[in-house]
């Protein structure tokens, strides 16, 4: 177990200073940031010093190694626009961004199991037909007009939910929150949902699948004729049988929308970290984009690494192959 | 319907505490962007200046047409060739309850070089050579050579105080001592209470305002950035004020009571640029083979595209009605904008003659670049643009991109025909004609936006003298005649004056849309 860890963590390493030298270069290729940034009556000399000040007129190698050394003393340096750490930046959006992820991921897939495995279960009923028609819609309608449609019709016709930003919070631990105040979550509703539909739509198909050919094997067959009941089955038969994939994609899909909320970040003004990335892109804000995208590698390995080791506690198979 | 019976109380309670936001007392504004610290020195972006307005001064005011009225400093006039006296008003105090004076104005343009950022301040002192402190109500700044249009560049000048920022003016300090609010003390009309980047700034009325009393206790100023979120958040009644309207939405609001749509003009004027280098890497022959020369160094060829060019139908169906023709690259009425300059004709029989005349009877293809989305309507004109040059015989390719890619490779001089935006901020011409037009010469500190290497001597020799002029009357008139000059030469060929749109609920609020697009809460008044 204990190799699997630090062959897991050499990897995470890895992935990291490859995406870094990327990030990096892709940046560098573009341009130079104070082409975009540097006001219209800046004159040369003025235009070399603001370049000086960056760092930005020693080669590229150079740059990197300064980044990756500072990095390495857990400095991820300052950000261009805003002349404040960028941890300090990202630290203060991720929460925003985390508890709303939280709870559209987690809703999404516990409602989504649910209907999925009452689809499966029974396929022929008329619920279970309409559950899958609107699943389809969940998957092919695009997030950023369902996410319009929902503030036109809540906010401005009906005036029930505000139309966007974050509303009150409280410090929990340190850290503002917003979920646990009746205005904070009114102001969650909305993004959550548009960020969820999508998630639902594919938790819903991947669970009735799944169920549909676990009731076939011989598993449920003997558990029947061992006279279990239909309930016992469901939930101590099935929904472990069907969870691995189940797992995989949740870990998946929480890792990608923790990343990349961004179309819903925007349209509701969520001042998240999907936010701050795009924005940050725009002005070609290097460290913050180099480090945010680092911190997402990160991210992504740590949550398959969850993944791995929630599959040895539900599947024996796993288990025994992974210590033997 | 049961459901509705339980859905609307729970909804009542949740929507609650949104709708009791907009209250008389305050002023909540939906802005597009926001500043970057509560620093005033540490961008000159419009939005971060707009942002910084509320909080603190300047020594010298920009009003709503851009002319420079008094702000802090009183009055201002030359002392000799390269010094300018400033009188400072008296009997101003900061938020802490420290007297303003000549202390502050000297520390202020001395901290600027040591805490500005990438979009750096340091232009508004690029004159400034040394301060001098003459009793605590006057001062003189002594200049590097002739600096007639020192005034125009302190607009954007904000006063700190002395002694509240004395900590923080170092890069390393400044951000944290501002954004916290320790240093963040100013003679402005409001008082800082709290703000975080991209998020919420929040104000409180500053009661001994020299300017007189403000109509809102409190200011909530919200960045918004997406277009569509921020109109949603003024329906919905979240905010009072937005500013930005894009052109699809105003043509709603037209039809819509609630919602009162403001339109003002804007500084921005769209200009094609033409590349005058012997080589020049975009533009080809029709079937592809290199050309013998550059087209565009041809008077002829660029009339010929300026006839080509539709600017009503532009500004009719492109923009919505949301601009206004150009002829020049600064607004009408703005300090050495000319009126003897004629509207180009549209006419393409004649831009095909003209195309003949010059030896591309067949016309010739070229590669056009411009920026998408950077101002409202900039990728639509460029889809104009093409289709308009391509029907006089010119193959254009249009490429509108974003900002991000287009302006470093701008500045690396890539393109042979591009278009881009550019906003007069300062009201008067050497600003855009001496970045623009004169040939790039880091010596004389002119033509640094120059991209297209335009060079006539003649521009070059009235921009230089103009510089110099310590006489309002005869500076105006040397820069008409420049202005007049560049634009009969036709390497820039101004398209459209954009125009801006606020919007506010029907009835509620009243203010004068300001041409810099600033949106100043002190100046919008409750309407009753």
């Amino acid at each position: 177990m204990l190799g699997f860890i630090i062959q897991r963590l050499l990897q995470a390493i890895g992935v990291m200073a490859v995406m870094s030298v990327i990030v990096f270069c892709g940046v560098y290729a573009i341009g130079n940031p104070i082409d975009i940034v540097i006001p219209p009556e800046a004159t040369q000399e003025i235009r070399d010093a603001a370049i000086q000040r960056l760092g930005l007129d020693k080669p590229l190698y150079e740059q990197y190694f300064i980044f990756m050394g500072n990095l390495l003393q857990g400095d991820l340096g300052r950000s261009f626009v805003y002349n404040i750490p960028v941890l300090e930046l990202i630290g203060g959006r991720l929460p925003a961004t985390l508890e709303l992820v939280l709870i559209s991921v987690i809703s999404a897939t516990v409602l989504g199991v649910s209907l999925g495995i009452y689809a499966g279960y029974r396929p022929d009923s008329w619920v279970s037909k309409t559950i899958m028609a609107v699943s389809v819609l969940g998957f092919s309608v695009p997030s950023f007009w369902v996410g319009l449609i929902l503030i036109l019709f809540f906010a401005v016709n009906l005036g029930w939910l505000p139309a966007g930003g974050r509303g009150d919070t409280v410090e929990i631990w340190g850290v503002a929150w917003s979920f646990p105040t009746l205005d904070g979550l009114s102001h969650i509703v909305l993004p959550a949902v548009n960020l969820a539909l999508f998630k639902l739509a594919m938790m819903i198909r991947l669970a009735r699948a799944g169920t549909r050919e676990i009731m076939l094997t011989d598993t449920v067959k003997f558990a029947r004729a061992a006279g279990l009941s239909e309930g016992t089955i469901l939930r101590r038969h099935l929904l472990k049988l069907i969870s691995i994939p189940i797992i995989t994609v949740f870990g998946l899909e929480l890792g990608s929308t923790l990343a990349f909320a961004v179309v819903t970040e925007t349209i509701f003004s969520w001042p998240g970290v999907g936010k701050l990335i795009i924005d940050s892109i725009g002005v070609l804000d290097r460290p913050v984009m180099v480090a945010y995208l680092i911190l997402v590698a990160f991210l992504f390995v740590t949550i398959n690494f969850v993944i791995d080791l929630v599959f040895a506690l539900i599947d024996p198979r796993v288990r025994k192959g992974a210590t033997a | 319907m049961k459901y509705k019976k339980f859905l609307a109380p729970l909804a009542f309670a949740l929507g609650l505490s949104a709708a009791g936001a907009a209250s008389a007392q305050t002023l909540t504004m939906g802005v597009r962007g926001g500043p970057e610290s509560m620093d005033p020195h540490f961008s000159a972006l419009g939005s971060h200046a707009e942002a910084a307005k509320h909080i603190f001064d300047t020594l010298v005011w920009s009003g709503t047409d851009l002319q420079i009225e008094p702000g802090l400093a009183e009055s201002w006039a030359p002392v000799d060739e390269d010094t300018w006296e400033f009188k400072l008003r008296k009997g101003v105090k900061f938020h802490d309850g420290s007297d303003f004076d000549a202390e502050d104005v000297k520390f202020s343009i001395e901290r600027i070089p040591a805490v500005s950022g990438p979009t750096t301040t340091t232009i508004y002192v690029r004159r400034v050579a040394s301060v001098d402190i003459i009793d605590p109500h006057t001062i003189h700044i002594n200049t590097d050579g002739q600096a007639a249009t020192l005034p125009n560049d302190f607009i954007r000048l904000f006063i700190v105080s002395s002694e509240a920022a004395a900590d923080y003016s170092t890069p390393e300090t400044a951000a944290e001592g501002f954004n916290s609010g320790a240093a963040a003390i100013g003679t402005g009309p409001y008082k800082y209470v709290s703000w975080e980047p991209k998020g919420d700034l929040v104000l409180e009325k500053n009661p001994d305002y020299w300017r007189g009393d403000g109509a809102w206790e409190q200011v909530i100023r919200k960045e918004i950035p997406n277009d569509s979120s921020r109109l949603a958040a003024l329906k919905a009644g979240q905010v009072d004020v937005i500013n930005y309207v894009s052109s699809v939405d105003y043509l709603a609001l037209e039809r819509d009571a609630d919602i009162d749509a403001i339109k003002g003009d804007s500084v921005y004027i769209m200009n094609l640029q033409l590349d005058q280098r012997e080589d020049t890497p975009l533009v080809r022959a029709i079937d592809g083979s290199d050309l013998d020369a550059n087209p565009f160094r041809d008077l002829k060829v660029r009339q010929a595209i300026d006839h080509a060019i539709d600017r009503q139908t532009m500004v009719d169906i492109v923009l919505e009605g949301l601009g206004k023709p150009a002829n020049q690259m600064m607004p009408p009425g703005f300090f050495g904008s000319s009126e003897d300059i004629p509207m180009p004709a549209y006419d393409p029989t004649k831009a095909k003659e003209l195309l003949a005349d010059a030896g591309y009877p067949d016309g010739f293809e070229v590669d056009l670049y411009c920026t998408a989305d950077r101002l409202p309507g900039d990728g639509a004109i460029c889809q104009g643009l093409g289709q308009m040059l391509t029907q006089v015989g010119i193959k254009t390719n249009v490429n509108a991109i974003s900002k991000t890619v287009y302006f470093p490779a701008q500045a690396r001089l890539e393109y042979s025909m591009f278009m881009n935006g550019w906003g007069t901020l300062t009201g008067e011409a050497s600003y855009t004609l001496g970045g623009l037009a004169h040939t790039n010469n880091p010596d004389v500190k002119l033509g640094a936006f120059n991209r297209i290497e335009y060079s006539n001597p003649e521009v070059d020799e009235l921009l230089q003298s103009g510089a110099k002029m310590m006489d309002p009357d005869q500076r105006r008139a040397t820069y008409e005649q420049a202005m007049e000059k560049v634009m009969a030469d036709k390497a820039y060929i101004s398209l459209v004056q954009l125009q801006t749109v606020w919007g506010a609920k029907a009835g509620t609020v009243e203010f004068t849309p300001r041409f810099d697009e600033d949106t100043l809460a002190f100046f919008i008044k409750p309407a009753n």
